[in-house]
């Protein structure tokens, strides 16, 4: 048979959309009646298992729910909050204030950031839920063999400092360890590592002598470092609480609300430091973690 | 100090991972290709408008260049970032960047595959009484296809290897697999990641060269002549 | 020293505010500090690929060696995720105590710089008209005369070409390297996708593409200068 050129373009084409088409995947449902709920992680280990399990959670409970990918960080959680692409987040409730309310005084109560956090989420149609025990702050980390204990000790060491681009513009993290009214430690030198394990790599190698990571980092004990105390009390509280739509919660009613709650009780600091060493240390996948501790807790 | 590539938790690559994981998998090189693919889609739907201006008014040819080219210089990194705030975490983020990259070389390889069309053919085609547009569909883009073509095969090869970065911006992908394997130290999803990246970019190469020959079976006579 | 830069940049400063303004290019953190690290880097890499490249396919090139998987390598070679392996070099260079740099980026970087080189010199030589080098065997040249005196005189402007595409594609990608533990240009961009800073990612992306629109015309002018008539005109059959 012949073709001329221009119909096998044509026929090439048509083929192309066909397969395009049947690429394309079904949605199935679920049994509660009301809208979808849409979850999605932000994109660290951590984040991940975290949306697991809560997604998890709702689906065993009935809700019809959707896990979207990883993606973004702490602005486009909120922002999906706020442009309505999201229903659910989870986040650290310090880092929210950071994000939601940059010049408001942190506090170690997490009572205190709550207040604040709660009525900047009412201003983007979102309602903050109860916080959870578990809490994985922000860690100033140095090696084994250093002489400090704590971060005011480091001022005389100049010591070569890496954190992650965030930090460099935070009054909580690098403003605050260098102004002169809180730590005022003048660091010999500054690398920008990306958040995540290549900080405790550079640590080892000695590319850094401290670093900013989050204290349910599993590397931190894994790779014999330590944490300083925050004896000046810059770190703000980091419990983890979800906060979700508030005309999602309104169709749900107080329902929602108390699954929500109940779950959030129900995580601990160890829980989160377990999850971070099987996802990161013997390289498990964040789904499976979340399935097998709603399973032990009998949750699904 | 345990070497870094033969920890027993963290081999290159850990088999079970494709059976355990198969589905992400999958799912990661249906979205790979399918970015791709509209990518590269719409990169050649805007280089076709783009050429025929530039044919139509030569004058147009060094700006149309210039502005790919500087579309082309544009770190992909930045240009996720720069469009995040105006369309989201979407795909059309991921998209419009990727078929940006592709325009600088369909552009300039369908600009050279009509020019080397020689005006004596033109001149036979007008002579037979062909309309204009009669004329570019069955005389002048058949002779121009080996050069589209050609410039194709770059541009899906180049995309393949660049859809891996719109793992930044959720879009999914093999990118994805690298990303998480990035962010835990973790080998296998980054090797599964960058060979299947890889690899694909080699079926997609070698498809389109097979479908070139199939369009232009003349164009082989010429060449084993040489 | 007495502020990092890092720290310096407003988040509600405006794209143009911020790059006319002096105090943005000086000292160590500024942008002309990080513009010298960019354009050293992408140099020497150019550098190093130019001269193993060049000899290398001009001598499979001239001995017809390899026709069919040299294509194949080059494919191979641009379907590589350069993100990928840099990050994958990252911590291998850290554990081996060679540091953040320079050797993932750079390796990441030479790998993207070596394919449009080296296929440029290739396809110039051997496309160089048969004609011409049988004439210069029958007037007596030597092998090696052939491959310097007819065949790389004839190719030089394609594969100044490739060096182009080359030092292009090094420059708009150099800025991974602060994603790796490094700056140069790329910080900008970094700090400014991190610190939630549009106009900062903005005005570092317009940086990077200016050095890049730069290099890509200053190649073009060495390019027409360096070549006598007869040569230019083979340079409109390049292949990019």
């Amino acid at each position: 048979m012949k073709f001329s050129i221009l119909k096998k373009l044509i026929l090439l084409t048509v083929a192309l959309a066909v397969v395009m088409t049947a690429c394309g995947d079904g949605d199935g449902d679920s049994a509660v009646d009301g809208p979808t709920i849409r979850l999605r992680g932000q994109d660290f280990s951590e984040a991940v298992t975290i949306a697991e399990v809560y997604g998890q959670y709702l689906l065993a409970k009935g809700y019809d729910v959707e896990i979207l990918t990883p993606a973004g960080f702490r602005t486009e959680a909120i922002d999906g909050l706020r442009n309505d692409e999201l229903d659910l987040i989870v986040d650290y409730i310090g880092g929210s204030l950071t994000a939601l309310a940059p010049d408001a005084a942190t506090s170690a109560d997490p009572d205190a950031v709550v207040a604040i956090i709660g009525p900047a989420y009412e201003e983007i149609g979102a309602t903050l839920l109860d916080y959870s025990p578990a809490v994985d702050g922000d860690a100033f980390v140095v090696r084994g063999d250093s002489p400090a204990t704590t971060i005011s000790d480091v001022a005389s060491l100049g010591y070569v400092f890496g954190a992650s681009a965030q930090c460099f513009e935070r009054p909580q993290c690098y403003l605050g360890y260098t102004d002169p009214a809180v730590y005022g430690i003048t660091f010999a030198e500054t690398v920008t590592v990306e958040f995540g394990p290549l900080l405790g790599e550079a640590l080892a190698a000695g590319e850094v002598d401290a670093v900013v990571w989050n204290t349910t980092a599993p590397q931190i004990t894994e790779q014999g470092f330590k944490v300083l105390e925050d004896d000046q009390g810059l770190h703000p509280a980091q419990n983890i609480a979800p906060i979700i739509s508030t005309e999602l919660l309104d169709a749900y009613g107080d329902q929602l609300r108390n699954d929500l709650n109940e779950l959030s009780a129900m995580i601990t600091t160890a829980d989160l430091l377990a999850w971070n060493t099987e996802t990161d240390i013997a390289k498990r996948e964040s789904d499976d973690v979340a399935t097998e501790w709603l399973e032990a807790k009998s949750l699904n | 100090m345990i070497p870094l590539l033969a920890q027993a938790a963290n081999p290159i690559i850990r088999w079970e991972y494709f059976i355990d994981e198969w589905d992400q998998i999958r799912r990661a090189l249906v979205e790979h290709l399918e970015l791709t693919l509209y990518a590269v889609a719409l990169g050649l739907i805007v280089s076709a408008g783009l050429s025929a201006i530039a044919l139509r008014y030569r004058w147009t040819i060094a700006p149309i260049n210039g502005f790919t080219a500087f579309l082309y210089t544009i770190p992909s990194v930045a240009l996720f970032g720069i469009l995040v705030p105006y369309f989201g975490l979407s795909r059309l983020t991921a998209v419009l960047p990727l078929a940006a990259y592709t325009l600088l070389i369909l552009v300039t390889n369908i600009v050279a595959g009509f020019n080397s069309v020689s005006p004596e053919v033109r001149e036979a085609a007008n002579g037979m009484g062909m309309s204009p547009t009669r004329r570019v569909l069955h005389v002048e883009l058949p002779l121009a296809m080996p050069y589209i073509i050609a410039g194709l095969r770059i541009a899906v090869v180049s995309t393949v290897g660049l859809v891996t970065v719109a793992a930044i911006i959720g879009q999914g992908g093999l990118g994805r697999l690298i990303l998480d394997g990035l962010r835990r130290t973790f080998w296998t999803p980054m090797t599964i990641g960058a060979s299947l990246s890889i690899l694909l970019a080699l079926v997609l190469d070698a498809v389109i060269l097979f479908g070139g020959r199939w369009l232009t079976p003349w164009a082989q006579r010429g060449r084993s002549a040489l | 020293m007495t502020v990092i830069a890092q720290a310096a940049v407003p988040r509600d400063v405006g794209v143009f505010e911020w790059l006319f303004d002096p105090d943005s290019w000086a000292g160590t953190d500024g942008i002309l500090s990080s513009l010298a690290d960019t354009v050293i880097l992408c140099a020497i890499v150019v550098v190093v690929a130019t001269i193993t490249m060049v000899p290398l396919a001009s001598w499979l090139a001239h001995t017809r060696r390899g026709e069919v998987s040299v294509s194949w390598l080059v494919t191979l070679s641009r379907a590589i995720p350069t993100f990928a392996v840099a990050g994958l070099l990252v911590p291998i260079s850290l554990r081996s105590g060679w540091g953040f740099e320079p050797w993932p980026i750079f390796i990441a970087l030479l790998l993207l710089a070596l394919p449009p080189i080296f296929l440029n010199t290739y396809t110039a030589i051997q496309q160089v008209d048969p004609g011409a080098v049988d004439a210069a065997r029958a007037m007596g040249y030597s092998e090696t005369e052939v491959l310097f005196r007819v065949e790389l005189a004839l190719a030089t402007s394609v594969i100044l070409a490739g060096v182009r595409v080359a030092a292009v594609t090094v420059v708009a990608t150099e800025p991974i390297r602060a994603f790796l533990g490094g700056d140069g240009l790329g910080r900008y961009v970094r700090d400014g996708l991190g610190q939630n800073n549009d106009g900062l990612v903005i005005a570092g992306a317009i940086l990077i593409a200016g050095l890049a629109g730069l290099t890509a015309l200053s190649f073009r002018s060495v390019e027409r200068f360096a070549l006598p008539d007869g040569v230019r005109r083979l340079a409109t059959t390049a292949t990019r």
